[in-house]
């Protein structure tokens, strides 16, 4: 971070720096803004302080024992990390997953994208000011918390997939007790609409903010929801399809540019909210056609996967969340890497913060998704 | 035109929508509470509201034990330590260390899933803060003892203690102060 600022006398860059320990910033991240007066010249994120080497760690577990490792790469998005994870292992070996197991993980997947959501956009709305609907949100969020300890025994670490399989099959009642949380969370996806969604104060902070194109989105790598809300329809779940998601009726909610433009951050917000809609859909769909059968395919209990390469993604919640994993056909992996969506969307933050509002930059983050043990593992 | 114009109806936009979400909030004044009093005013304890699956603090019941360590190799970080010699005089095996550094533990459940006995389970129990972090090291064994056989295929299996009591019994004497110049509450 040491260049050399052009200045004059008379006109000079102040550097700011936001973070590490902000409360905007979604953990350890620190920008470090380039100001002119409120406007930003460029705003550059500095990563790295949550670094814990979980792909290092890869290389020295065995293939199911770092599966509790994966729970750590993103406390949001658990379900998928473990199902990417999995998935890499199992086209590694050539496991067939039996089909209740393939309709159990899009289950719990769909059910973390929902509670993954409620956290982003309720820090969106947190971050921007408005503190009730993160509130609202975190209860619901408390709801889904309890299902899963119901099913799998933790509330955020869930570690429930294994390879080949799930670990636990679902316990009695909780079919029913799932249905009843979308009985009673569709609603309050409305309400949330009527709460804040289109509160004018909240349009007016992100509409026409920070728009990203297409082109810039796909240059830049988004993936996910960012990359959807700046109008390019890509789908991992649709146009890769993987697990039981064929067989799933869904729509890919695309942005509009309902308050400004496409690819601003109202768009990245709203995008969000219709994502929460079309997961009910898919789960109710699972409920309803939910096989019996196996939930675990057999797999030796330390295996040893042929020598080979494999890259597995799934859709996470923030996009497109992919395993690149090398086995040389010891029990222990080569080697791993971890693409993140995280990563992604923070990379564009330099390229985007030009002209904005210091205050902006709060808007750009929270909408982005940015999530600081994702992007460093 | 006008901007004026303009900017009196993002007032008056602003002040309906504000109106729409105060009267969610507002609903929220006649409807149960959510939120429960944690700790001490739950009609029951915590830990005996939480589901059948809740993963807490790891135990072991030495009494079904067979000291094949698979547990020990089953965990990825290493937080179970066991040591299994072999006694000249009687010629078994005898249990000499089973112990858990549940500070260490991150509650994921492989070495429950893998025990053949059924002898190590999570309880229920989570609430072990202590002032010192070793004393998290729960030691199961406290004199060395033979390890049990397992059980033939046409045999019940053998009977175990009731879960969390072992280790609710553990964290307790470590809160009684043993003597007066050691261990308890610092």
């Amino acid at each position: 971070m040491t260049e050399v600022l052009q200045s004059t006398p008379d006109r000079e860059e102040l550097i700011l720096n936001m973070g590490p320990h902000h409360p905007s910033t979604h953990g350890v991240l620190r920008f470090i803004v380039h100001t002119d007066g409120e406007i930003m010249r460029k705003a550059v994120p500095d990563v790295g302080y949550l670094h814990r080497g979980l792909e290092k760690i890869a290389e020295l577990q065995t293939y199911p024992g770092y599966m509790p490792f994966t729970d750590r790469i993103n406390y949001l998005e658990v379900m998928f990390t473990n199902m990417a994870y999995a998935t890499a292992v199992e086209k590694l070996l050539g496991t067939e997953v039996p089909p209740r197991a393939e309709v159990l993980r899009v289950l719990v997947c769909e059910l973390n994208r929902i509670a993954s959501h409620q956290i982003t956009l309720g820090c969106i709305t947190m971050d921007l000011g408005a503190f009730t609907p993160f509130v609202h949100l975190l209860r619901e969020r408390e709801r889904i918390n309890d299902l899963m300890e119901a099913l799998c025994g933790n509330r955020l670490t869930f570690n429930y997939m294994r390879i080949g399989g799930v670990s636990q099959d679902v316990p009695d009642e909780w079919l029913k007790q799932l249905e009843a949380f979308l009985d009673h969370f569709e609603p309050v996806i409305d309400e949330f609409d009527s709460l804040i969604s289109y509160n004018e104060i909240l349009i007016k902070r992100m509409g026409e903010v920070a728009v990203i194109c297409a082109e810039d989105a796909v240059g830049f790598g988004l993936v996910g929801p960012n990359l959807r809300a700046s109008g390019v329809d890509w789908d991992v779940r649709r146009d890769l399809p993987y697990g039981a998601y064929p067989q799933m009726d869904f729509q890919v909610p695309v942005g509009m540019g309902e308050k400004g433009t496409v690819g601003d951050c109202f768009d990245r917000f709203i995008i969000r909210v219709e994502e929460m809609r079309q997961s009910c859909k898919i789960l109710r769909q699972c409920l309803a056609n939910l096989p019996e059968g196996d939930i675990k395919a057999k797999v030796p209990k330390m295996p040893r996967p042929p020598k080979g390469e494999v890259y597995s993604c799934v859709e996470g919640a923030r996009g497109e969340l992919g395993v690149y994993l090398i086995s040389d056909g010891t029990p222990k992996p080569y080697r791993l890497k971890w693409r993140t969506g995280s990563f992604a969307g923070l990379s564009i933050i330099e390229h985007i913060s030009r002209g904005l509002m210091i205050a902006d930059l709060v808007a750009v983050i929270a909408t982005l998704d940015v999530i600081a043990p994702e992007m460093d593992r | 035109m006008g901007s004026f114009s303009e900017y009196l109806a993002n007032i008056g936009r602003s002040i309906v929508t504000l109106g729409d979400g105060l009267a969610v909030t507002f609903s929220y004044l006649l409807r149960k509470p959510f939120t429960i009093q944690y700790p001490d005013r739950t009609e029951k304890p915590v830990v005996a509201m939480l589901p059948e699956r809740s993963r807490g603090i790891l135990e072991i019941d030495i009494n079904v034990c067979t000291g094949c360590s698979i547990c020990a190799k089953q965990c990825p970080i290493d937080c179970i330590h066991i040591e299994v010699v072999k006694d000249e005089e009687t010629k078994q095996r005898v249990l000499k260390r089973f112990d858990i550094d549940v500070a260490k533990c991150m509650f994921c459940g492989l070495c429950v899933e893998a025990c053949p006995v059924s002898g190590l389970r999570h309880t229920h129990e989570f609430e072990g803060s202590m002032s010192d972090v070793h004393r998290l090291m729960l030691s199961f064994v406290d004199k060395p003892q033979p390890v049990a056989k397992p059980a033939k295929k046409d045999e019940p299996a053998p009977e175990t203690k009731p879960v969390g009591s072992i280790v609710r019994k553990l964290l307790a004497d470590w809160w009684k102060p043993a003597n007066p110049t050691s261990g308890g509450p610092r």
